[in-house]
């Protein structure tokens, strides 16, 4: 199975991931910190905002129904610290500006993430003087996640598939497993990458 | 004229006490084109890291290597690393770039050439490999042969002049490894192959050296080794198909 | 744990950007002086290692499940500051790939889970694997401060979040700290059983030399130290102190002061506490106390089913 659906509408091409993604990424910071700044006075800027959003997202030409998805799966996190509100004076007005704010924000950064690759803005942070020892990790991080993830989801499998009579205590130390192959394994990766990497002149 | 390749008694031993290689020589000629082969674990891939000084420990063992007549030694890593274009078993150690532009622009990177000459190289290294305008792909949108055929193209932009492969066929399927065989022949410069894929070895190489237990068992004229039936057997190997067809009994 | 934009206020989040940023800039300074060039591809795989472990989930009481978080293995493992870069690699990657915690609280988000809980955790392991000896002290030490740096790390979280006025922080802090000594528990678990079969299977990844970084330097205990603290003092003592300013603040930051809403779910903690005694502070530190009790007790049980008596630990001294 292939993982490429971690980043998969990155890629697509229209006006949107046309755009440079230095100005995508001002433009989308721009935005969450004006949505941050917001006074709970003024929720219409938001249905403003979002009614852009909703048009840039119909531009980019990448699934709605992905957009949607995504939105939808990081919601509850903001729902759940939301909810916290609800237990003081004036919860519910708080709790609803929260969940508006906050779901703005998200279809910025979904938006972001789904119309510029990471390495795109990788290349602009690094720009930004962003230090070299970070970027290497985050080019590094951002190859192997998807090697990793897929080794991961197969050893995962192929416990499973070994794993007759499903046991709690069990599923603990299978978690433990995978995890310490995993580490394991990228250890060894990382030299073998050291050696790549000096095979081809690093210094 | 002095051997591509001129490996002298070389032993190694790993920290963990493994005894990989135990007195291992021979020399590769200029243009020649030379596979490696032996069973699993019979030192190929350890031996291929020491022709790029990657195993450090290595400078205090035993023997020598040396890679067009420079020594392989501390103080000349990079002269040897400049001539030696190692391709890695696995495309995804060797691919560790977030695009495949930034990958094969790696090495002339580290080379110090100008912008320009960089992306030039890059250009004309990925159309050399056989994957023209890749340049914006990431690595893990790309198929195991699109992935092993950027790997050749990082090593073919730093110039080298002796080309070591490490398995290059493993993994593939039957037409990867035919258009993986045709670009090979196609690039004419000094090839050291590793590999389990005789065909492979039939077709590109003109001698080849066998390697058992760290140590060198036999070598010659690729069709004359691989057809001693005894030999190949003896180190778990075989005659390749292929031979059967060119000496039938 | 991840904030999300929305929740912090400019002031919060600047300031927790500028300590994090900081202690980023420590740790990426420590690693340039300390780690040796072939380590540096470890801290990506490393990062990329944290990401898909945290991608795992682990089950929680009544069939919820948490993930984990990382902080403390990967101290153990690579160094505090090693660790400090990873995480935060890790949460970069999240935000701007999958939008998984935001961008304006990065910073926040980094300071909580990289500094405080990284080397936060690092340091109670550090101090508890000194005193308890061999493989089974650093077994004790990780599993107790896995669940010590999730703990702080939400503490940190729940008081950034009152003092951007979004959530009180007499709800705040027993609702975080509270579910973080549940989620904790997996944390250190998982942390430990995964120290054990590392240490089982290829015990020299825990040998010293995959921990560069020299165990005593008072330059970085200083700036980390103070980095912690100045945050703690920024974020938490105010609050834990003087609540109610917080409440009042809130209530005419929204303009509601005046109309005076009634709460439409009944509040589980009475509003009219009394001046100067805070019931949550104190219930919540109490609680913790036990808790810390508890957990150290639960890891010496754990260690000492796992590990065979009188094994090597990891720096080859008894």
């Amino acid at each position: 199975m292939r993982h490429d659906f971690l980043d998969r509408y990155s890629r697509l091409d229209s006006p949107i991931h046309r755009a440079s993604a230095a100005v995508k990424l001002v433009v989308a910071l721009a935005l969450v910190v004006a949505v941050v700044l917001l006074p709970a006075s003024r929720p219409m800027f938001l249905v403003a905002v979002a009614v852009v959003l909703v048009a840039v997202a119909v531009l980019s030409r990448v699934p709605w129904r992905f957009l949607v998805v995504r939105v939808l799966l990081l919601e509850p996190f903001v729902l759940g610290v939301a909810m916290l509100a609800l237990f003081q004076s004036g919860g519910w007005r708080m709790f609803l500006f929260l969940v508006g704010k906050c779901t703005v924000c998200l279809m910025v950064m979904v938006l972001l993430s789904n119309t510029t690759p990471f390495s795109d803005l990788l290349r602009v942070l690094k720009r930004w003087r962003m230090p070299a020892l970070l970027v290497t990790t985050l080019s590094l991080m951002y190859r192997y996640v998807f090697v990793l993830v897929d080794e991961a989801q197969r050893m995962g499998r192929a416990r499973t598939s070994r794993t007759f009579t499903p046991r709690r205590s069990r599923a603990w130390r299978t978690i433990a497993t995978v995890v310490s192959q995993l580490f394991i394994r990228s250890s060894e990766r990382a030299e073998r990458i050291y050696a790549a990497m000096c095979a081809r002149g690093w210094r | 004229m002095t051997a591509a390749v001129e490996v002298r008694d070389l032993h190694f031993r790993y920290g963990d006490g493994t005894h990989a290689l135990r007195g291992v020589g021979f020399s590769v000629a200029e243009g020649e084109s030379v596979g490696l082969i032996g069973p699993n674990g019979a030192g190929k891939s350890t031996l291929l890291l020491h022709l790029n000084g990657l195993l450090p420990e290595a400078w205090r063992g035993e023997g020598s290597v040396r890679v067009g007549g420079v020594q392989v030694g501390p103080d000349t890593l990079h002269e040897v690393r400049r001539k030696v274009g190692l391709l890695f078993q696995d495309p995804n150690d060797q691919l560790f770039c977030p695009t495949v532009f930034e990958d094969v622009a790696f090495g002339p990177q580290q080379l110090g050439l100008p912008e320009a000459a960089v992306r030039e190289r890059v250009a004309r290294a990925l159309a050399e490999a056989g994957t023209p305008g890749f340049e914006a792909r990431a690595p893990h949108h790309l198929s195991v042969g699109e992935k092993r055929r950027v790997c050749l193209a990082g090593v073919l932009a730093c110039d080298p002049s002796i080309l070591v492969l490490d398995e290059p066929s493993s993994s593939l399927d039957p037409r990867g490894r035919r258009e993986l065989k045709e670009l090979l022949r196609q690039i004419a410069i000094t090839k050291l192959i590793a590999t389990h894929d005789l065909e492979l070895v039939v077709e590109l190489c003109s001698r080849v050296i066998v390697l058992d237990e760290g140590a060198v068992v036999a070598q010659g004229p690729t069709v004359e080794v691989l057809a001693d039936e005894d030999l190949m057997l003896r180190h778990n190997l075989e005659r390749p198909h292929i031979l059967r067809h060119l000496h039938p009994h | 744990m991840h904030i999300p934009d929305g929740f912090l206020d400019s002031q919060t989040a600047v300031t927790a950007a500028a300590l994090a940023v900081t202690g980023l800039g420590v740790a990426l300074r420590r690693a340039r002086l300390h780690l040796p060039p072939r380590r540096v591809p470890l801290l990506g795989l490393a990062a990329a290692f944290v990401f898909a472990a945290q991608m795992i989930n682990f089950p929680v009481a009544g069939g919820t499940s948490g993930h984990l978080i990382g902080a403390v293995l990967a101290a153990v493992l690579l160094g505090p500051s090693a660790a400090v870069i990873v995480i935060s690699a890790v949460l970069i990657v999240q935000c701007l790939m999958f939008a998984d915690g935001g961008i304006s609280a990065l910073g926040a988000n980094i300071f909580n889970m990289g500094v405080i809980g990284g080397v936060g955790g690092w340091a109670v392991y550090h101090v508890v694997s000194r005193l308890v000896k061999g493989l089974f002290g650093c077994v004790v030490a990780a599993g107790f401060a896995a669940w010590c740096s999730t703990v702080m790390a939400s503490v940190a979280c729940a008081g950034e979040l009152a003092s951007s006025h979004t959530v009180r922080w007499s709800v705040a802090l027993p609702a975080m700290a509270g579910a973080h000594m549940l989620i904790g528990i997996g944390e250190g678990l998982i942390t430990v059983l995964v120290l054990v079969a590392i240490a089982r299977t290829r015990p020299e990844l825990l040998q010293p030399e995959a921990a560069p970084e020299p165990r005593r330097s008072y330059g970085a205990i200083v700036a980390y130290g103070g980095l912690i603290a100045l945050g703690l003092a920024l974020f938490v003592s105010p609050l834990a102190s003087r609540w109610p300013d917080g409440l009042d603040r809130t209530a005419e930051l929204l303009g509601f002061k005046e109309k005076a809403v009634a709460p439409m779910v009944p509040a589980p903690m009475p509003d009219y506490e009394v001046p100067g005694f805070h019931w949550t502070t104190l219930g919540t530190s109490l609680a913790g106390a036990v808790g810390t009790i508890v957990v150290f007790a639960l890891a010496w049980l754990l260690a000492r089913a796992l590990v065979p008596k009188g094994a090597a630990g990891p720096r080859g001294v008894p």
